[in-house]
C-alpha cells in the first residue's frame, strides 16, 4: 500500500486540512505504512454473516420532545471566535460555492 | 473527612504538592488559578459527600466550568466550557475538589503524552522516559502523590497504559457505565472517562460517584451506580483466564516474569487459573486504527474556527478559513489520524477498511463472549508490553507507538471493563498487570484487584 502525495493531498481536501508541499513526503510515508499495517486484517476471510458490534444499549432511548433551557453557564458569543447579533461571522462563502457547482 | 478545616486543608495540600511535582508539566492549570479555585471548592462543598475533600485532578479533554479545557490543543487553547462534565458534576456533588486539568495527547491520540500541544509530561521515576498517554498528566499526579485519583479517558487503553507505566491502578469502565456528556468526542463508539488511583479502592471509589445513568448521554445505561465490593478474603470460586495471545515470544521477558508471578499469587489466592484462546486479539490494533481515526475524523470535523477555540486567520473565504485553522491548530498526530479516518471512509476504500474493520471489530467482541460463556470470570494479562519506554523513541514510528496499546484496545472495542493494577518493577520502573471483566460486572473484577493488590509486591523487581 503506497500512497501517492497527490492522495494525501485529495484526503487533505476531503477533511479540510491545510498540508504544506514540504509535509507531504512524510505523511505520504507515514500514512503508508499505517495503511499497510492496517491493511493485515484483510487476512481473515470476509464473512458478511457477522453484524457490526456496538457497545452500548440496544435501542437509543427517546426523551421527551420538551423545549427546556440551555443548561450553558454563558453563550456562543462568548466561546466564537467571531459573533454578532446571534450570528457566527466567517469570511465569504465564495470559493466553496464555486467548487460545488 | 466531614470538617470543613480538614477540607480546607485537603484543597491547600494538593495545591502544594502540584507546585512540587511542577517540573513534571503534568498539571496544565496555572498555580495561582488553581489554589484560588481549590480553597473556593473547599469552602462550597458538601460535607455529607462521600468524597467531601477529596482532591480529584481531571484531563483536559473532560469539561470544567472553572479552568480551560484544551484538549491539549493549539486549536481549543483557551477554550472554557459553559457546562461542567457529567462526571465532573457528579465529584462536585460529591464533595471533591476539582484539582486543575492534567495535560494529554492532544485529543486522547498518543500513548505517551508527547502529542500535546503543551510539551510532554515527564516520567515521575526517570525524566528520560515517556509516562504513557493519553492521561499522562493524570497518571504523574497520582504517581507523584500530588492526588489520590484523577479522572482520565479511554478509547483505546489511555487510562490502563499511563497507570501500568506510572505505577499506578487505572479503570476503564464498561461502555455506558459513565456519561460521556462533556467528555470531548474523540472515537464515540469507543470512548469513556476512566479513573486512575494511587490504590484500587481510591480509584473505585471515585469510578462508583461518577457512574450511572444520565439523560443527557444516551449511550449511558440505565442502572445505578455501581456498589463497591468489598475487600474479600480469598479469591475461591473465581475462574481467571490467561488468554495465550497476550504473552507472545516477544514478549519483554521481565514483563512475563512479573505477569507469572502476579498469575501464582491469583493461584495462591484461591482462584483456578487456566489458558484460554482469544483468536482475533493479533488483529485489535488494526482493527482499532480503522475505526478510531475514521471516528476521530468525523468528530473533529466541528474544529473549523468559526464556533469555538481560536481562529487562525487572514482567510479569504469560509473553506480557507477551515483549511487555515485545522492545518494550524491540529498537531502532527491528529493530522495523521484525520487524514487516515477521511482515507479509510473515502469512496473506494470503505469496503476494505472501514466495513472490514466493523466485521472484526465483532469478531473481537465474539471471542470474549466464547470464553466467559464458557465459565470463565475474568482474564488476566500484561497491560503493556514494556515498562515507559524513552522519550523520543517511537515518536517518528507511529506503528510502534500504536502497538503500546496492544493489550488494551481489545476491552474498548468490546466495551468491556478492565484495569490496571501495578505487579512489580522492572529496573526501576513499575510495570501493570490487567484484569478484563463481563460488561457490567465491574464488582467482581474489583474483588479480585483488591485481592491481587494486596498481595503482589509491586515496589519489588520482577
Amino acid at each position: 500500500m503506497s500512497v501517492t502525495h497527490d492522495e494525501v493531498r485529495r484526503i487533505a481536501r476531503l477533511a479540510e486540512l491545510d498540508v504544506g508541499e514540504e509535509a507531504l513526503p512524510l505523511l505520504a510515508e507515514q500514512m503508508s505504512r499505517i495503511l499497510e499495517y492496517v491493511a493485515q486484517i484483510n487476512a481473515v476471510p470476509a464473512s458478511e454473516g457477522v453484524k457490526p458490534f456496538v457497545p452500548g444499549p440496544d435501542a437509543v432511548r427517546f426523551r421527551p420532545d420538551e423545549v427546556r433551557p440551555a443548561p450553558l453557564a454563558f453563550g456562543p458569543a462568548e466561546l466564537a471566535p467571531a459573533f454578532r447579533d446571534g450570528f457566527f461571522l466567517v469570511p465569504k462563502l465564495g470559493q466553496f460555492e464555486q467548487e460545488e457547482g | 473527612m466531614s470538617d470543613p478545616s480538614e477540607a480546607l486543608a485537603s484543597a491547600k495540600g494538593a495545591a502544594d504538592r502540584i507546585v512540587k511535582v511542577k517540573r513534571l508539566n503534568a498539571c496544565l492549570t496555572p498555580i495561582k488559578e488553581l489554589r484560588k479555585s481549590l480553597v473556593a471548592q473547599a469552602s462550597a462543598a458538601h460535607p455529607s459527600g462521600v468524597l467531601y475533600g477529596m482532591p480529584v485532578a481531571v484531563k483536559d479533554n473532560i469539561c470544567t466550568l472553572e479552568f480551560t479545557t484544551s484538549c491539549g490543543s493549539r486549536i481549543l487553547e483557551g477554550y472554557r466550557s459553559p457546562y461542567d462534565a457529567t462526571a465532573v458534576a457528579k465529584l462536585r456533588a460529591a464533595g471533591a475538589l476539582i484539582a486543575g486539568k492534567t495535560n494529554c495527547d492532544e485529543f486522547g491520540m498518543g500513548s505517551s503524552t508527547e502529542h500535546s500541544a503543551y510539551g510532554r509530561s515527564l516520567h515521575p521515576f526517570d525524566k528520560t522516559r515517556v509516562p504513557g498517554g493519553s492521561s499522562g498528566g493524570s497518571a504523574v499526579l497520582v504517581a507523584a502523590g500530588a492526588v489520590p485519583a484523577a479522572l482520565g479517558s479511554e478509547t483505546g487503553g489511555s487510562v490502563r497504559q499511563p497507570a501500568s507505566l506510572c505505577g499506578v491502578v487505572g479503570i476503564k469502565p464498561t461502555y455506558g457505565r459513565v456519561s460521556r456528556y462533556g467528555l470531548v468526542a474523540f472515537g464515540s463508539s469507543l470512548d469513556q472517562i476512566g479513573v486512575l488511583g494511587r490504590s484500587v479502592h481510591d480509584a473505585a471509589r471515585v469510578l462508583s460517584v461518577i457512574s450511572g445513568r444520565d439523560p443527557k448521554d444516551s449511550t449511558c445505561e440505565e442502572r445505578d451506580s455501581l456498589r463497591l465490593p468489598t475487600v474479600p478474603e480469598s479469591l475461591q470460586g473465581f475462574v481467571i483466564g490467561v488468554p495465550k495471545e497476550y504473552f507472545p515470544q516477544e514478549l519483554d521477558p521481565a514483563v512475563r516474569r512479573a505477569c507469572d508471578r502476579a498469575i501464582r499469587l491469583l493461584r495462591e489466592l484461591g482462584a483456578a487459573v487456566r489458558e484460554v484462546s482469544l483468536p482475533h486479539t493479533v488483529y485489535a490494533v488494526a482493527t482499532y486504527y480503522i475505526i478510531a481515526p475514521a471516528e476521530a475524523s468525523s468528530n473533529l470535523a466541528r474544529y473549523d474556527g468559526a464556533r469555538y477555540g481560536p481562529r487562525f486567520d487572514g482567510s479569504e473565504d469560509v473553506r480557507a478559513l477551515y483549511r487555515t485553522t485545522r492545518g494550524e491548530g491540529f498537531g502532527p498526530e491528529v493530522r495523521r489520524r484525520v487524514l487516515v479516518g477521511t482515507y479509510v471512509l473515502s469512496s473506494g476504500y470503505y469496503d476494505a477498511y472501514y466495513r472490514k474493520a466493523q466485521q472484526m471489530r465483532a469478531l473481537i467482541a465474539q471471542d470474549f463472549r466464547n470464553v466467559f460463556d464458557r465459565g470463565v470470570d475474568l482474564l488476566f494479562t500484561p497491560t503493556t508490553p514494556t515498562p515507559a519506554f524513552k522519550a523520543g523513541e517511537k515518536l517518528n514510528d507511529p506503528v510502534a507507538m500504536y502497538l503500546s496499546d496492544i493489550f488494551t484496545v481489545t476491552a474498548n472495542l468490546a466495551g468491556l471493563p478492565a484495569i490496571s493494577v501495578p505487579i512489580g518493577r522492572i529496573r526501576g520502573l513499575p510495570v501493570g498487570g490487567q484484569l478484563i471483566g463481563q460488561a457490567f460486572l465491574e464488582d467482581e473484577m474489583l474483588e479480585a484487584a483488591y485481592a491481587l493488590e494486596r498481595a503482589v509486591p509491586a515496589g519489588e523487581e520482577a
